[in-house]
């Protein structure tokens, strides 16, 4: 079974954001970049599907030189290659963009089964992944909690509200995560020393045939007008009370009236 | 179990200063000598740089000797040309001071975050072929059957939950074994606070003692009077600590409107309702320090303790197959408020003796002992002698301490009595005198923080579901000897608000922590009256996430 997995690299969102200068991006240098978490989900998924049933995993990224460092830390959690794609002309794609580049990345290796985060939590654009798969005019089945694999079939079951729904799809097919999908393992630190071993390549939009007229920021279809910092959280206030009902009784008093949420 | 062991030449644990400068150098003696040594640094921080934190006014000395390029490869400096203001403040005024004293003159030095410091010279230790390793925590240190000769380190386990049960995730440590193992855990290190009873390292030393400082850097607005003063460095004593109290503020101006504000205070201070969290408070407060951030916003809060016993608290160095650096040394030179030049000249020379032990072929303790040797022939045995009576002085009653520190001044550090004596910093509160301060209001969110609003813009995140890091041996102490005789001083000493005692049932205190918070400055390890605080590493990759501290 051949598994790519697509992984982004992205701030952490507790670090210290700040929008730069432009008004439409954020300040590059203080932040922490971390590995999407919903796509070390999808690592893991993977890796649990090689060790139930055998092949190899792929791990693919679309950023600049500094995306390397979650590469490596997708295969030092286990998989087997990484994919690079690193080209100036790629910066500043929008969703459908990347969507675009991945989809011809991936038009050039086996796989059998995509996996990737159901969105990147910087811009929270939940498009690349099915994107990817209309490109490739394969089925994807997103936010799913549990993955089971069939005979040539894969079944995902979707978080809905109040429920989940159980759906079933040919191979090759791509799935987006949801939390609740597994617990990703840690990078271990052999994992991290057999990593810096690992092949992985690097390639650029012309390796890939994409004009860099259609991605990147030359390609965008969405333009970003202007950022804005969430308001700055409030303080917390603890309710308190003698008895368990005079505090339900205080904290639906203030729900009501001052909060006006019910 | 079963553990993996990966083997090294030299193993440091702890990428500060130190631990970097010592790899780094490490490699250049390899190359230099055609030869391979294989060198492996680890770091509880879940990145490298996010546990560092300094003022940082960095004396280029030894940096310079390491990289002379440093400049061009991109070294991250804040502000340079630097001139240095001393105020000595009471409540309401600020003095300054006519004269700076000599080891407070800063003209050559640069003002650096030591969380970008660390980060670059990670990169280039990588670079040289050094494997860094940040989020794994040294848990302890391996000896071989006779438990005299150190084999190297162990890392934590991860995926453990709060009873100790291994979770889905489960990551079992590995051993690290080295020929050699170097302590660069900075202060108060976890794993050479064991390994030390075992091989006696503190025997026969002076205690070590410390001070902690709650730091922020804070983003000023375009109009503020600091960006254009001739002082980019300012430091202050008296207010809000007193002249009581050893410690005092201190103020960098940083790139891009930025400036690093601190409050530096002695753990050897007497009042148990002391809160150092407070007087930072309070200093910031200061109509001096209130003009000069007026209009800015905290970007970053932090804590660390800094070890300023020096000369006569260094521990013994080397043993048998591990040596000791940094501020895991005491080599910080506590008069010139710096300790970024010496911890890493204390790495590079520790690098060149493990480099000829290696060489050699035998890496005991009197092989390694050539490492005291060159440390104390050294610019940095000569820097720290000087002021090897200098905390001792500042200890003093303020008639006195002027007294001591002038004729050490006169006498190369010698001064009236040499050496002064030390004394735990645990060991200085007086019990029964409960003068409950008021706490400092109006605080905004933006400029003027409360503690927990400090720890979030801490980045500090642990794994929830761990075992708690914060061993309490007795906690039954803490809620009758302790709070009686001291009033529970973990609830004011520690800057993340670790430590809280609640009204259980019944209207009975009890002490309920809150591990998650902890910003790793240990304090409450150094000042716990009754020592009844062990400070453990927690998960690797758990604890702040500074980036520009
Ligand atoms: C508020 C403040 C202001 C200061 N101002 C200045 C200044 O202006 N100029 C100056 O030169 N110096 C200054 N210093 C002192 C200077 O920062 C220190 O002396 C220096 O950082 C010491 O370097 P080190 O490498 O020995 O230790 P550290 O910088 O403390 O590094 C130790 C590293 O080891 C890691 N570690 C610890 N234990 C373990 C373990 N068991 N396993 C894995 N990793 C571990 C830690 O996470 C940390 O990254 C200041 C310090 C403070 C706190």
């Amino acid at each position: 079974m051949n598994i790519v997995v697509l992984v982004k690299q992205v701030p952490d969102t507790e670090s210290l954001v700040q929008i730069a200068a432009d008004g439409v991006s954020i300040r590059k240098d203080d932040v922490k970049w971390i590995m999407n978490p919903y796509d070390e989900l999808a690592v893991e998924e993977a890796l649990r599907i090689r060790e139930a049933k055998g092949g190899g995993v792929t791990v693919v990224s679309c950023g600049g030189p500094k995306a390397q460092e979650t590469l490596r830390t997708a295969l030092a959690m286990g998989a087997d290659k990484a994919v690079h794609i690193q080209d100036p002309a790629a910066e500043g794609a929008d969703a459908l963009g990347t969507a675009r580049i991945l989809a011809a990345a991936l038009k050039a290796m086996p796989f059998d089964l995509i996996l990737c985060g159901q969105r990147g939590v910087d811009e929270d654009n939940v498009q690349v992944g099915p994107a990817v798969a209309e490109r490739l005019g394969i089925p994807h089945l997103s936010f799913v909690i549990k993955v089971e694999l069939l005979d040539g079939r894969v079944r995902g079951h979707r978080v809905v509200e109040g429920g989940t729904v159980v759906v079933e799809a040919p191979l090759p097919a791509l799935l987006t995560t949801q939390r609740g999908l597994n617990d990703p393992r840690y990078a271990s630190l052999p994992g991290i020393m057999k990593a810096k071993k690992k092949p992985l390549e690097v390639k650029s939009l012309a390796d890939l045939g994409v004009d860099p007229a259609t991605v990147g920021a030359a390609g965008r279809k969405v333009v970003v007008r202007a950022l804005k910092l969430p308001p700055a959280r409030q303080a917390v206030r603890m309710i308190g009370g003698e008895t368990p009902e005079a505090v339900a009784a205080e904290l639906v008093r203030v729900l009501h009236e001052e909060a006006k949420l019910i | 179990m079963e553990r993996e062991r990966l083997e090294f030449d030299v193993v440091f644990v702890g990428a500060g200063p130190a631990g970097l400068a010592g790899a780094i150098r490490l490699k250049q003696l390899a190359a230099e000598r055609g030869r391979e040594i294989e060198v492996c640094v680890i770091d509880k921080a879940p990145a490298l740089g996010a546990h560092s934190l300094s003022g940082a006014v960095v004396d280029p000395r030894a940096l310079a000797e390491l990289l002379p390029d440093y400049r061009e490869r991109g070294c991250p400096i804040e502000e340079e040309g630097l001139r240095d203001a001393v105020f000595y403040l009471t409540a309401a005024k600020a003095l300054r001071l006519p004269w700076v004293p000599p080891f407070l003159h800063n003209e050559g030095a640069f003002v650096g975050s030591l969380s970008k410091l660390c980060a670059w010279l990670g990169a280039i230790a990588e670079e040289a072929g050094v494997n860094v390793f940040p989020g794994f925590a040294g848990v302890e240190a391996l000896f071989d059957d006779a438990g005299g000769r150190v084999l190297g380190v162990r890392t934590g386990d991860k995926g453990v939950d709060k009873q100790g049960r291994r979770k889905g995730n489960f990551e079992p440590g590995v051993d690290l074994l080295a020929k050699v193992t170097v302590f660069a855990e900075g202060p108060r290190g976890s794993l050479l606070r064991e390994a030390a009873k075992r091989l006696g390292l503190f025997d026969g030393r002076m205690p070590q003692v410390f001070e902690t400082a709650v730091k922020e850097v804070i983003e000023l607005p375009e109009a503020s009077p600091f960006l254009t003063a001739p002082e980019a460095v300012i430091h202050t004593f008296g207010f809000p600590l007193g002249l009581h109290t050893k410690g005092g503020g201190f103020l960098y101006r940083m790139a891009e409107r930025r400036v690093a504000l601190g409050l530096v205070v002695g753990l050897d201070y007497a009042d148990p309702m002391l809160e150092p969290y407070r007087e930072f408070l309070r200093f910031k407060r200061h109509p001096l320090v209130a003009g000069l951030i007026a209009g800015g916003r905290v970007l970053q809060q932090g804590a660390k303790t800094l070890p300023v016993g020096g000369w006569y608290s260094m521990p013994r160095l080397c043993a048998d197959g591990a040596l000791v650096i940094g501020d895991s040394a005491c080599t910080l030179n506590a008069r010139r408020l710096k300790g970024v030049h010496t911890a890493m000249k204390s790495g590079m020379l520790a690098a060149e003796t493990i480099a000829e032990a290696l060489a050699a072929g035998d890496t005991g303790a009197s092989a390694l002992e050539g490492y005291r040797r060159r440390l104390e022939e050294s610019w940095l045995g000569e820097e720290l002698r000087q002021a090897r009576n200098f905390s001792q002085a500042l200890s003093r009653p303020p008639a006195s301490r002027v007294v001591h520190l002038g004729a050490q001044m006169l006498s190369r550090g010698r001064g009236l009595v040499d050496p002064m004596p030390l004394h735990e910093d645990c060991s200085t509160l007086r019990p029964g005198v409960f003068r409950e301060p008021a706490p400092v209001a109006d605080l905004d969110g933006t400029l003027y923080l409360d503690k927990l609003t400090g720890v979030y813009l801490s980045g500090t995140r642990h794994e929830e579901d761990q075992p708690c890091h914060l061993h309490i041996p007795h906690p039954e102490l803490c809620t009758t000897r302790c709070w009686q005789e001291y009033r529970s001083p973990c609830t004011r000493f520690c800057p993340g608000q670790v430590y809280e005692i609640e009204t259980a049932e019944g209207g009975r205190p009890r002490l309920k922590l809150n591990p998650s918070n902890c910003l790793h400055c240990k304090t409450c390890e150094i000042k716990d009256p009754l020592r009844n605080i062990l400070w453990n590493c927690p998960e690797g990759g758990g604890g702040p996430n500074w980036t520009i501290l």
